[in-house]
């Protein structure tokens, strides 16, 4: 299990979040390379349908963050 | 003030400042010269290899 | 006007006679195409100024790759052809015809209204101290040099060797402060050059971080000088990271015999001899104005100060000694970045101040490039991957990047760039655009957040909707956060970039609504940098409301004394005050607070409560200059002895000239009370040069007083260091302590005492003092009620963020308001009120267009498939939505495009599907899920 490194599809907020990411970078965080970020301009933009499609597209995980 | 007023003006130096200064004139509707001694502009910023905070690339 | 400099200036403000002498360039613009066909031929090589001699350039030369104008230059003085009539080597290469020898300098004549200063300074030449030998050993080179060793675009990559034979990496790199600085034995320049300090350490960070962290970097100072925004953070992780600070000047280099390496002496805190061998030594040169803009100078009878910088009151910033000729940079003063930004606005505001009545008379029509229509078109995709010099390409595979995304649909063309936001790249991508006729962009760089605007307009200038675009983050969010796992970013950078072409392949033109932009102008704050701004904007014509919560103008500027330079704080605010008060279009709203903010930039609509009534106030911009306030001590018995005041207290005393300053023989000063704590990690800036100030006045007063200054680092930056010099001749006591070892005060038989440790004596220093005054931190005003109406973000001290720290000093990101004074950041009188011109400037900036265009980013509805359940209307937070009233579709729904944010909120809330989202419509982000794997 050790192994086991999961795919996530992250959709993150322009405003707050996607900011943050960046920041991160700025900051030289480093973190792991497993999640992909969409973009979307807020997380009311959300529709169930965007979480539903990308765990049949084979993400064990989906992260919205705003 | 003088006999009659000019809509434009003149900047002398076109490093960082001298630009932006040039800039916000000609946004504000004055017609700007930019006048620079060496070949071309950008000033010791353009000499910068990055900036801090950040360590953003100065370029 | 490249090549060019000022001969004369006659006439005075408002319009002026300026002649400028045009050198010859011998390569005409017009023709010239920067192949570089000539620099290959050119057999003279030159000391190449922009890597700092570092290597070499030819005769004919253009500066960098990025240089603006791209075009080549011959230097004449180097020249064979010029100097001894022989070569001509370029002009038979030049496939052009660009080359003529025979150019000649030529005098334009201008008729300006005003005139602007912004010669800038040079970095101090070291030569002259052997001390530092920086003439006979290779590896002691100045701090510009070492910048351009850590450049990508330097001459060695940004690869850090030595500059001895063996090229090798150093292990250890010294960094000595303050040369050409603080100085008056060795050289002439007393003032501190306020910057060295910063980029000292920031060089040695990034040293460190090229050479994978085992570099050892060690800086020595005298005052470690990080007074400026996030600055002292900035200098606490260096610590952290490894850098080492001794406090020290060092007094002898000897080379160690056999090696290239330098062995540095000197004398350490407790005054013990000390020796260290080290690889390579960084000068820390300062900063000094050119001889040739002191010559200019005299030419136009402006004067200058002891540092020979232009001459300037502290309420009048950026005005130099002649009516009409502002200056701006660092000609008003060794100063950094944000601060010549922040002079740079300031002096465009002041320089417009007397034009407003002929503005727009003299404006040419810009030419834009229609735009293509490309309905219909099957996509045609570019992509363009960013080397960013070494921070992307330093990571991930650029090359391949850009060879792998050849294989998705629809891509026509793919290229690298070093640096894709540099003019020169854009304006070849805008040639590629149209030879390949492309109707998609895909750039993989840094963040859209940044530099979608830039490309957008390049896009633009290539004839295409500048929507038909998407930016693939691949630095801040892949090369950046993955630096030990290269192949792994390499992977999720391609992945990103087919996620990328997968949704702009969907993308379709956009249309951008119009909005007007009310010409009414609000301030929050009657303190000086309020007032300033608000004079500035209303000198430019523009009606301008200030806001203030108290009974009257002048906020902290009112419990002041009198500035280092002399004037008397008291009159001179009067007198600005009257000059509002007398001022139609300035309309003052005093005991007045913000109650609500509606709208959005050029239409912000607030609910004000004014003297207890409400009143409503339309303006198309707003100015945050909210303010501080002295942060209230509960240290060194603050508030249990009336003996001990806080700085703003000591000036009422002053003053009023007070008995206990008066009759007090013995005065001591406690700096950095409440900064550089870890609870306030930032230095105020100002407390420094307050005290020493404060001291000088007492010694003045009263000869025999003793008078002692208890600090950390003293910084008096700039010339505000001349009063530093000044106080000790004075008999000034300076007694250094240490945050760990603060000084102790008590009351014993009813006399206050002051134990500190004495640094040199390495002892206890007992003082009985019948004052002190305690320098304490500022702190910013309250006010999360603003920041929420305005969606203004705050950093962890309470200081408002401004849109970008190093260029946007006087702005947010919120589109139409503005920031300036203590509410960005402690500083004195003459930097707030410069921060308050300087956001008027900006403002003006988006007044004088009258009307701008909102984001096409917005949501739409297909009236065919809207059910009318109303829920997106009641889901909006902006009342975007609403019911159609008549035409065909009455009962549908309808999106204001002007009110619409771009949310999705009604997007995703549709039941029936009938809201698109322009931008970000589900099929584009079903596309991007879809691409995620391959």
């Amino acid at each position: 299990m050790s192994e086991y490194e999961p795919k996530i599809v992250s959709f993150l907020c322009n405003w707050c979040s996607y900011g943050a990411a960046d920041l991160a970078g700025v900051s030289r965080f480093q973190y792991p390379d497993n999640f992909r970020v969409i973009r979307i301009p807020c997380t009311g933009r959300m529709s169930p349908k965007f979480f539903l499609s990308a765990l049949r597209e084979g993400a064990d995980a989906v992260w919205v963050s705003g | 003030m003088s006999k009659e007023l000019v809509g434009s003006a003149m900047v002398v130096g076109g490093g960082i400042t001298g630009m932006q200064t040039a800039l916000d004139l000609a946004d504000a509707g004055y017609y700007v010269y930019l006048v620079e001694k060496k070949p071309s502009i950008g000033g010791v910023m353009a000499q910068l290899d990055k900036t801090f905070p950040t360590n953003d690339c100065a370029m | 006007m490249t090549l060019s400099e000022v001969t004369s200036i006659s006439g005075e403000a408002g319009n002026f006679e300026v002649e400028v002498l045009k050198k010859p360039r011998y390569v005409d613009m017009n023709k010239c195409i920067a192949c570089g066909a000539c620099v290959e031929k050119c057999p003279k090589k030159v000391d190449n100024d922009y890597n700092a001699g570092l290597n070499k350039r030819k005769a004919i030369y253009v500066e960098y790759d990025q240089a603006v104008p791209l075009k080549f230059a011959i230097d004449a003085e180097n020249c064979i052809k010029l100097t001894k009539g022989k070569c001509g080597l370029c002009e038979k290469t030049c496939p052009t015809g660009a080359i003529n020898y025979d150019d000649k300098p030529e005098t334009v004549k201008l008729n300006v209204g005003s005139v602007v200063l912004a010669p800038g300074f040079k970095a101090f030449d070291p030569s002259v101290f052997d001390t530092y030998q920086y003439t006979k050993f290779p590896n002691v080179v100045t701090a510009l040099e070492f910048e351009r060793l850590l450049s990508a675009s330097g001459p060695t990559l940004g690869h850090l060797v030595k500059q001895s034979k063996d090229h090798e990496e150093p292990k250890k790199v010294a960094f000595f402060q303050c040369i050409g600085s603080r100085d008056i034995n060795r050289c002439d320049n007393g003032y501190c050059s306020s910057v060295c300090c910063m980029y000292a350490i920031k060089e040695a960070v990034i040293a460190k971080e090229h050479s994978g962290g085992d570099l050892d970097c060690a800086i020595f100072y005298m005052d470690m000088r990080t007074h400026g925004k996030d600055f002292e953070r900035y200098y606490e992780k260096a610590k952290d990271d490894g850098v080492r600070f001794v406090r020290s000047r060092v007094h002898t280099i000897n080379p160690v015999p056999e090696t290239n390496d330098l062995e540095v002496r000197y004398v350490d805190d407790q005054g013990k001899i000390q020796t260290e061998v080290f690889n390579m030594i960084v000068l820390s040169v300062g900063l000094e104005i050119d001889g040739s803009t002191i010559e200019l100078a005299k030419t136009l009878n402006i004067e200058l100060t002891p540092g020979n910088f232009a001459q300037t009151g502290t309420f009048t910033p950026v005005q130099t000694s002649r009516k009409g000729i502002v200056a701006s940079g660092a000609f008003l003063g060794p100063r950094d970045i944000p601060q010549s930004m922040v002079d740079a606005s300031a002096a465009a505001g002041v320089a417009g101040e007397g034009l407003a009545p002929v503005r727009g008379t003299m404006l040419k029509e810009v030419q834009t490039t229609p735009e293509r229509d490309v309905f219909g078109e099957a996509p045609r995709i570019g992509v363009f991957v960013c080397h960013c010099g070494i921070n992307i390409g330093g990571v991930v595979d650029v090359p391949s990047v850009a060879e792998y995304a050849k294989t998705l649909p629809f891509v026509e063309y793919t290229a690298d760039n070093m640096f894709s936001c540099s003019q020169d790249t854009q304006d070849k991508m805008t040639q590629i655009i149209k030879e390949q006729n492309l109707n998609r962009i895909v750039v993989a760089a840094c963040t859209p957040k940044t530099h979608e605007p830039l490309f957008q307009e390049t896009l633009m200038a290539a004839g295409l909707n500048k929507y038909m675009f998407e930016m693939v983050n691949i630095r801040n969010q892949d090369s950046w956060v993955h630096k030990e796992s290269p192949e792994k970013a390499t992977e999720k950078a391609m992945d990103l970039v087919r996620m990328g072409v997968a949704k702009v392949a969907l993308q379709n033109p956009l249309a951008e609504a119009q909005l007007q932009v009310g010409q009414t102008a609000m301030i929050v704050g009657g303190g000086l940098s309020g007032m300033a701004a608000a004079e500035t904007l209303a000198l430019q014509g523009y009606e301008t409301h200030i806001i203030e919560k108290s009974d009257r103008l002048g906020g902290n500027a009112l419990k002041l004394y009198k500035t280092p330079k002399g004037e008397v704080i008291g009159d001179k605010v009067a007198e600005l005050v009257e000059s509002i008060n007398s001022n139609d279009k300035i309309k003052v709203h005093l005991n007045t607070t913000i109650e609500n903010v509606d709208g959005f930039v050029g239409n912000f609509k607030a609910r004000l409560k004014e003297n207890g009534e409400e009143a409503f106030l339309d303006h198309g911009i707003a100015v945050m200059a909210t303010g501080g306030k002295a942060y209230t001590p509960d240290e060194y018995m603050y508030g249990n002895d009336p003996r001990v005041l806080t700085t703003l207290e000591m000036d009422e005393k002053m003053k009023s000239d007070d008995s206990l300053v008066k009759d007090a023989d013995c005065a001591v000063f406690i700096q950095c009370v409440g900064s550089r704590e870890p609870e306030r990690p930032y230095c105020s800036r100002v407390c420094c040069t307050h005290s020493v100030d404060n001291a000088l006045e007492l010694k003045r007063r009263k000869p025999d007083m003793n008078v002692f200054i208890l600090y950390r680092d003293i910084r008096t930056y700039g010339e505000k260091e001349y009063l530093y010099k000044e106080a000790r001749d004075a008999g000034v006591i300076f007694v250094r302590y240490d945050l760990e070892n603060k000084p102790k005060v008590s009351v014993d038989n009813g006399n206050l005492k002051i134990v500190v440790k004495d640094h040199v004596l390495n002892r206890d220093l007992e003082i009985e003092p019948d004052v002190i005054s305690l320098a304490t931190a500022i702190v910013p005003n309250t006010v999360n009620d603003l920041a929420q109406f305005y969606k203004l973000p705050m950093n962890d001290d309470g200081f408002f963020i401004e849109a970008h720290a190093k260029l946007g000093p006087s702005e947010f990101a919120t589109d139409g308001v503005f920031l300036a004074g203590i509410a960005h950041y402690p500083k004195p009188i003459e930097e707030a009120i410069a921060q308050g011109k300087a956001a008027a400037s900006r403002a003006i900036t988006l007044l004088a267009r009258k009307e701008i265009f909102t984001s096409g980013q917005v949501a739409k509805v297909d009236p065919v498939l809207c059910s009318s359940c109303g829920i997106c209307v009641n889901v909006c937070p902006y009342s975007a939505p609403s019911f159609k009233t008549e035409g065909p579709f009455a009962g549908k729904a309808e999106i204001n495009p002007v009110l619409c944010k771009g949310c999705g909120l009604c997007v995703a809330s549709c039941r029936s599907g009938a809201i698109h989202h322009n931008g970000f419509d589900n099929d584009q982000i079903f596309s991007q899920i879809f691409a995620v794997n391959a």
